[in-house]
């Protein structure tokens, strides 16, 4: 019996034991402990990939979008959207809006990741980690620099002293993070200044344009210049990049203007050839976002780019307006006129019946049918004919007249359409500064530029066609510069987790 | 053991020479008449005890004039007199006293009467009335304190269960299964014998700590000595859609109602499509199972099949089950029992295609169904009024989209007596679940044009293993009965997934060969975890009159930090039974009084992923840019995240009288602590938020189950059980001295209230001036006074605490069974009470003419719309794509809850005995049975069923209304 005892208590003890040493935790497969994710230059690299990634997230790239273009005249939309961007389409905005909110995080989390690297990348570092530190730097400039043109007033009519957003810079404490109040619109661009010529400093190696270097600093510094007014500064930015390309020549420089059949397919193949994309953020042929692309709210057709219905192959609700499609074909012949999809059945222009007054169908295709997909595009951020009017319009504020019109005409002329004189401004009673913003609309519609082209030199809105940015069957509808919504409100959930940030009237 | 024996065979050697002895001789049967093996037949006063045979009879020598008490296993016990010569013939009455079952609690079985907890066991035959492959269907309204809610009609999705109100914020709601003594496991509803509900710490602690949330334990079918038993179950029936007080338009009345704001076509009269009507059908319910089961004394078996199959009440919608049991138990020898159980069960789910539900609520009946010609029309061309261009019967034509799983577990268990007293258990359970997907969209169809035809296809493979070892002691000496169990147990688990999708596929052919590109890259990835812990507890009773439980539980958890990965719980109970005291003897209407009371913590560790304690770079392909693979920061580390702990205390009652009548009463009061909680960060955090263990909430509440046999009379009995829970839940605290976990949120979690209260803009009605909806706008004064005033702007309504939560103020059930010869009736209605559902999807078809392109409800009692000046009502002046937010969040569409719901009713008919024995099978039974046939509620939509975890109604897709005849044949 006392034998027995013992065998069992042994037999017990053993198999409790043999078990009781196993205490393990164990690591994802999908994931990297944060602590080993920047141990060396190869793991820095993958990890500004994902710094890029951070921003290439829908809720950046997509809620962004909708932001700087919805409030525009270049759109109109038909029938009212399930969906909050149709709040920044009406200025109709709350402080709970969804986009503003996916945004504004997005955008930070791409900042922050980019601080991680910063801060661990010494100033004195190889020329391969520096270039590396450049382009995290690059990132974190345009977050912010996009940031504070959707939250903040424009520069010009505060002298920048209006509130601005919180400035992340690197070296915070998890603490600091919490709690970062807002900075004014001048810091915020002082900020992203210092950090862009930085990051052209640093940037030495020449990366495809879906990459950050430093000509694509500089395109971002001429135009953060030209948002401060500080023309003489976008102009040298700008040359920085326009280089000695000669439109129409042989390039030598880096990017040169499409011409022709090119131009007009600018957005249908893949980018990475593309010389006049300076940056842009690439979606591969796996990143087709279908109903949720940007190109799904544009257009809805078949793969070889023929318009259908709405909904065959994206909710295609949004449309370019009749005033800037009409303004378009002043002149027939536009190649611009190859980004726009009218849908027309038999030759009839087709209408979206479904909303008083009715609106023509005339789908946008520039964030469509990349690679023959239907949704796919990889939204161009910066483009070599911005870079020209961005020099266009310095130019024009300084009187530098025949400067302007020049860059103006290689626009025009490359769209096929006939160059102005410097006569043509008096016969047609417009300022320099008109010609140019109207080339920038013609140019650069759908692209984001519009709403700031207008508000940062004190023009409306005016929207005087069908759409459904008023209610009630009048479609005039005009938001001066001073409007209290050309901006956006700050989320309310992040002023609630974080008090230190204030709301914009 | 033959220690034992010798002494009995001493003792009886003993007594024989002192007394004079003689023989006796009997069977026992049951009321059915089946012999009773396995009886204990106890000469009344001693310890001479023998036991029935298979043919249920006994042969015991007594001294004249003695009593034989004979006692079983789900028998009530009976004292008859011994008397010599003829063959007694003993009848027992099964036991029917809900006292007295059996409870399997923790890591041991008892009888109820024994427990300081609050338990409530749930037979089979009240279980399975409702016809369900679902448990926690099956259990709604059966048990105080457990509140069951299905998200959806959908057969092949499950439902919520809370126990004793939500204690967790992020953390996991659900209770912990545990399947036949082991945690986790598998098993189909038709194999269950018992459920056991546990629901206060002395009786969950043993679980640990992962118990707080309660603990259900499945008990699966067994094999008795004797006959072999076969039995045949079958059950057929039809269901349909519940749509409650919700009515869509039909074409004229949407029509009428548009053309107040808005110019509709009258084309769009040619048509009156009712996309309900053909988006649901009336669905086939099935359900076949066959076991048999029996043994000898040494070994036992419980073999069963079971084939179910549920049609959707949405069409190209069902659940096919396949289900295998077989429960095996073998003496080895004299000290070792062997059990092993084998599960299997594999389910074919077919789910729906397309946006079924959503169109069926939203499309306008203004487009046509079917072109002339029969086929479904291609809403992508042509005239189409709809909002969305998708008619669903064009898409099913092509679309496809299905799932496999396969779900085992195998069990092995041994228990080997050591010593006489000391006994070594070892349960030892794999689980392997394999799961498939795919979903096909063919080229011709809306959805799969655009890739040129679509097929995607996802796999997981899951393993847990559990090992469960335990060393039990047990001692009685006089009336002091002595047990202790120690325990050492790991869980680990693994699981991977992947899938993918391509593109380019021919008409009509779903293979992925038949492609010719990808959509998205294949994604795959695999995980791990682990459980241990050590586990103590005595148990001592005193007397059957004294019962004290003692545990402690140390348990480690792979899922959080390096901190502090393992924590301690421990946990009190004790219980007196006051009947069995002499005192009590006298007082005749109480046949049964037992007081109890426990205390204990206990732990939560689901609910908030694997790695939750990490920080982490992501390496997924949304970590990648430009076809380069990359890293990015994806959660933000907390090494000191650990357990969610909950301290409860429960006090109860049990009580009989007349032994007709029995009553038990639980009042409770659990606090959660150290909540596991993604707390949100503002963004310049880099991050959305962290893990941390935030705040304190307590639940608190009284139970109550009572059980009455209104009638027993040989022809007629009726039997009703009763039984309500009273929840209140109440946020302690939150960490940091926040007073909001989820600022913003429409249950913003905080301090001083109950954590599903709802929060939002109170809606004030209409302006019966211009029609404007209004929301109440609170201004302060200079004196600091709230006062109400009212806007039409919603920026400027004020977003308040309702008053109202998404948590039921009550829930219960009442059961009736009435017998009448070969008759039975039953009846189960289940109520629900006090709690509000966010109506969501009237965003949709309530939206004052925001949208056209949407079909809308008719209104529902009561409701009106403003038409002019000086109306009263509750519903703005329509304004087609109104700028207003009419439609956004506001108490507008958050609508009482409660509802009372006949779940089931069942009329039943038994083969009389004497039939039965001349075609020589046990029983035989019919049955037609009706599943939730009527419901009370004031609830607008189509069904006031939610899950109360999210407290929404959002396009929902309700829940069956079935009608059943089945069959069941022991043979």
């Amino acid at each position: 019996m006392k034998h027995s005892f013992i065998s069992a208590s042994l037999l017990a003890v053993v198999l409790m034991t043999s078990l009781g040493s196993c205490r393990k935790t164990y690591l994802p497969s999908t994931a990297i402990d944060e602590n080993s994710a920047l141990s060396n230059a190869g793991d820095i690299e993958t990890a500004t990939i994902g710094t890029y990634a951070l921003f290439k997230n829908e809720g950046y790239v997509r809620s962004g979008h909708f932001l700087m273009e919805y409030p525009s005249d270049e759109i109109a939309q038909g029938q009212n959207s399930s969906d909050d961007l149709t709040r920044a389409y009406r200025y109709t905005h709350l402080v709970t809006s969804s986009h503003p909110q996916l945004f504004w995080s997005q955008a930070y989390k791409a900042a922050g990741a980019a601080n991680r690297i910063i801060e661990v990348i010494p100033d004195n570092a190889t020329p391969d980690l520096l270039q590396l530190k450049g382009e995290n730097l690059f990132i974190r400039a345009m977050m912010h620099f996009n940031l504070v043109r959707i939250f903040g007033r424009p520069y010009s009519q505060g002298s920048g002293l209006d509130a601005g957003v919180p400035i992340l810079k690197e070296g915070l404490t998890e603490e600091e993070k919490l709690t970062v109040p807002r900075s004014t619109v001048k810091e915020v661009y002082e900020f992203v200044i210092t950090d862009l010529l930085k990051a052209a400093e640093f940037m030495t190696q020449q990366k495809s344009n879906s990459f950050a270097s430093r000509e694509v600093a500089y395109a971002l510094l001429s135009r953060v210049y030209l948002y401060m007014e500080d023309d003489a500064k976008a102009i040298e930015y700008a040359n920085l990049v326009i280089g000695n390309d000669i439109p129409g020549t042989a390039a030598t420089g880096r990017y040169r203007l499409l011409q022709g059949a090119e131009f007009s397919n600018y957005f249908r193949n893949a980018p990475d050839g593309n010389k006049e994309t300076i940056f842009c953020i690439r979606h591969i042929k796996t990143e087709d976002r279908g109903y949720s692309a940007i190109g799904s709210m544009y257009f809805s057709g078949d793969a070889s780019g023929n318009a259908q219905n709405q909904a065959f192959s994206g909710w295609g609700e949004i449309y370019a307006s009749e005033k800037y499609v009409n303004f378009l074909k002043q002149q027939p012949g536009d190649r611009r006129l190859s980004f726009i999809s009218s849908y027309t059945v038999n030759g009839v222009q087709q209408m979206n019946t479904k909303l008083t007054p009715n609106t023509p169908m005339h789908y946008i295709n520039k964030y469509s049918l990349q690679e023959g997909i239907v949704n796919l595009s990889s939204p161009v951020y910066i483009r070599l004919a911005e870079l020209y009017l961005n020099r266009a319009e310095a130019n024009a504020k300084l009187g530098n007249t025949a400067a302007a019109l020049e860059d103006v005409n290689l626009i025009r002329t490359r769209a096929g359409v006939a160059s102005y004189t410097e006569a043509d401004l008096t016969l047609l009673n417009k300022s320099i500064l008109d010609i140019v913003l109207e080339e920038r609309w013609l140019e650069l519609a759908f692209e984001g530029h519009r709403v700031y082209d207008l508000f940062r030199n004190n023009r409306s809105m005016i929207r005087n066609y069908p759409g459904s940015h008023v209610v009630g069957g009048n479609v005039n509808q005009t938001i001066p510069a001073a409007d209290n919504r050309v901006i956006f409100y700050i989320p309310q959930s992040e002023i609630d987790k974080n008090p230190a940030l204030s709301q914009n009237p | 053991m033959r220690n034992f024996l010798l002494l009995i065979a001493f003792l009886a050697i003993g007594l024989t020479s002192v007394a004079q002895k003689v023989p006796v001789k009997g069977t026992v049967r049951d009321k059915s008449g089946n012999s009773l093996p396995g009886i204990s037949v106890t000469e009344k006063g001693t310890s001479n005890v023998v036991v029935t045979d298979d043919k249920g009879a006994f042969s015991i020598s007594v001294l004249e004039k003695a009593s034989l008490v004979l006692t079983g296993v789900g028998f009530a016990s009976q004292t008859i007199e011994a008397r010599t010569g003829n063959t007694l013939a003993v009848q027992l009455d099964t036991e029917a006293a809900e006292l007295q079952e059996i409870a399997v609690v923790g890591y041991s079985t008892k009888k109820k009467s024994q427990l300081s907890s609050a338990v409530t066991v749930v037979s089979a035959e009240k279980l399975t009335d409702v016809t369900s492959s679902n448990l926690n269907s099956l259990l709604q309204g059966k048990a105080p304190g457990v509140v069951v809610s299905s998200a959806s009609g959908d057969p092949t999705s499950g439902s919520n269960v809370v126990i004793r109100g939500a204690g967790t914020i992020n953390a996991s709601t659900s209770p912990l299964y545990v399947v036949d003594g082991n945690i986790g496991g598998t098993y189909n509803p038709t194999d269950v014998e018992s459920v056991t509900v546990l629901r206060d710490a002395a009786a969950t602690g043993l679980y640990g700590s992962r118990a707080a949330n309660g603990v259900i334990i499945i008990t699966t079918k067994s094999g008795k000595a004797g006959k072999t038993k076969i039995e045949l179950n079958s059950t057929l029936g039809v269901a349909q859609a519940t749509t409650g007080n919700f009515k869509l338009m039909n074409a004229k009345q949407l029509y009428d109602y548009q053309q107040t704001f808005y110019n509709p076509d009258p084309a769009a009269l040619n048509n009156n499509t009712d996309w309900w009507d053909l988006a649901f059908r009336n669905a086939m319910v099935n359900s076949y199972t066959l076991s048999a089961s029996g043994g000898t004394e040494k070994s036992q078996f419980y073999v069963s099949g079971n084939y179910y199959r549920e049609e959707g009440t949405l069409i190209e919608n069902s659940n096919n089950r396949y289900n295998f049991r077989a429960n095996l138990t073998s003496r080895l020898t004299q000290k070792l029992k062997l059990t092993t159980m084998l599960n299997g069960i594999f389910i074919q789910d077919k789910y729906n295609p397309d946006a079924t539900v959503y169109d069926a609520y939203l499309n306008l009946p203004f487009d046509a169904a079917y072109n002339a010609d029969g086929t479904p029309v291609d809403a992508r061309y042509g005239t189409w009024y709809g909002r969305d261009r998708d008619n669903y019967l064009h898409s099913l034509q092509y679309n496809t989209s299905k799932a496999r799983s396969f779900n085992m577990s195998a069990d092995v268990n041994l228990d080997y007596t050591l010593l006489k007293n000391l006994t070594l258990s070892t349960y030892n359970r794999a689980r392997i679940y394999h799961y498939n997907s795919d979903s096909y969209y063919d080229k011709r169809s809306k959805e799969g044009a655009t890739n040129s035809g679509s097929a995607y296809m996802s796999n997981g493979f899951n393993t847990t293993l559990v090992s469960s070892n335990r060393l039990r002691y047990g001692l009685e000496m006089g009336q002091h009965s002595l047990s202790l169990l120690g325990v050492y147990e790991i869980e680990k688990g693994y699981s991977e997934s992947s899938g993918a999708s391509v593109k380019g596929l021919p008409p009509g052919r779903d293979a992925f060969s038949t492609a010719t590109d990808i959509i998205q890259n294949p994604y795959g990835g695999n995980d791990r975890y682990m459980f241990s812990k050590y586990l103590g507890q005595a148990d001592y009773s005193f007397a059957n009159k004294y019962f004290a439980v003692a545990s402690v539980v140390n348990e480690f958890s792979s899922r959080f930090g390096v901190n502090n990965p393992a924590a301690t719980f421990y946990q009190l109970g004790a219980s007196w039974i006051i009947s069995n005291e002499n005192f009590m003897t006298g007082i005749q209407p109480i046949s049964f009084l037992k007081l109890r009371a426990s205390y204990g913590t206990t732990g939560n560790a689901e609910g908030i992923g694997y790695y939750a304690s990490m920080g982490l770079y992501s390496i997924s392909t949304g970590a990648s840019y430009a076809g380069l693979p990359g890293a990015a920061p994806s959660q933000k580390s907390n090494p000191d995240l650990t357990w969610e702990k909950s301290k409860s205390m429960n006090l109860g009652i049990d009580m009989s009288f007349f032994k007709r009548i029995d009553l038990s009463v639980d009042l409770y009061s659990k606090e959660t602590s150290d909540l596991l909680f993604f707390r949100g960060l503002p963004a310049t955090s880099g991050f959305d938020g962290v893990y941390e263990n935030v705040g304190a909430i307590r639940n608190r509440g009284v139970e109550f189950n009572l059980t009455t046999k209104n009638i027993v009379k040989k022809d007629f009995s009726w039997e009703t059980n009763f039984n309500m829970a009273f929840n209140r839940n109440k946020v302690l605290e939150i960490n940091e001295g926040r007073t909001e976990v989820n600022t913003g949120a429409r249950q913003p979690v905080a301090v001083g209230r109950d954590m599903d209260e709802w929060f939002m803009p109170v809606w004030a009605g209409v302006n019966p001036d211009n029609g404007d909806p209004l929301w109440q706008n609170l201004i302060m004064d200079a004196d600091n006074k709230n006062y109400i005033t009212y806007t039409n702007n919603y920026n400027l309504a004020s977003r308040v605490y309702t008053g109202k939560s998404g948590a039921p103020k009550f829930t219960g059930g009442l059961y009736n069974n009435l017998r009448y010869k070969a008759f039975t009736l039953s009846a189960f209605v289940n109520f629900v009470y006090g709690n509000y559902v966010y109506n969501d999807s009237r965003f949709y078809f309530d939206n004052d003419g925001l949208y056209e392109s949407y079909n809308q409800m008719q209104l529902a009692d009561g409701w009106n719309r403003w038409t002019k000046p000086g109306d009263i009502a509750t519903h703005p002046k329509p304004i087609h794509g109104r700028s207003d937010a009419s439609n956004a969040t506001s108490t507008r569409y958050l609508e009482d809850g409660s509802y009372l719901r006949l779940r089931n009713i069942t009329l039943g008919y038994n083969l009389p005995d004497q039939i039965t024995q001349s075609l020589r099978i046990a029983n035989f039974r019919v049955f037609v049975s009706g599943d939730n046939l009527y419901t009370a509620t004031n609830f607008s939509g189509t069904d006031p069923e939610v899950d109360l975890g999210s407290g929404q109604s959002s396009i929902k897709y309700p829940i069956s209304r079935k009608l059943l005849v089945g069959l069941n044949i022991t043979l």
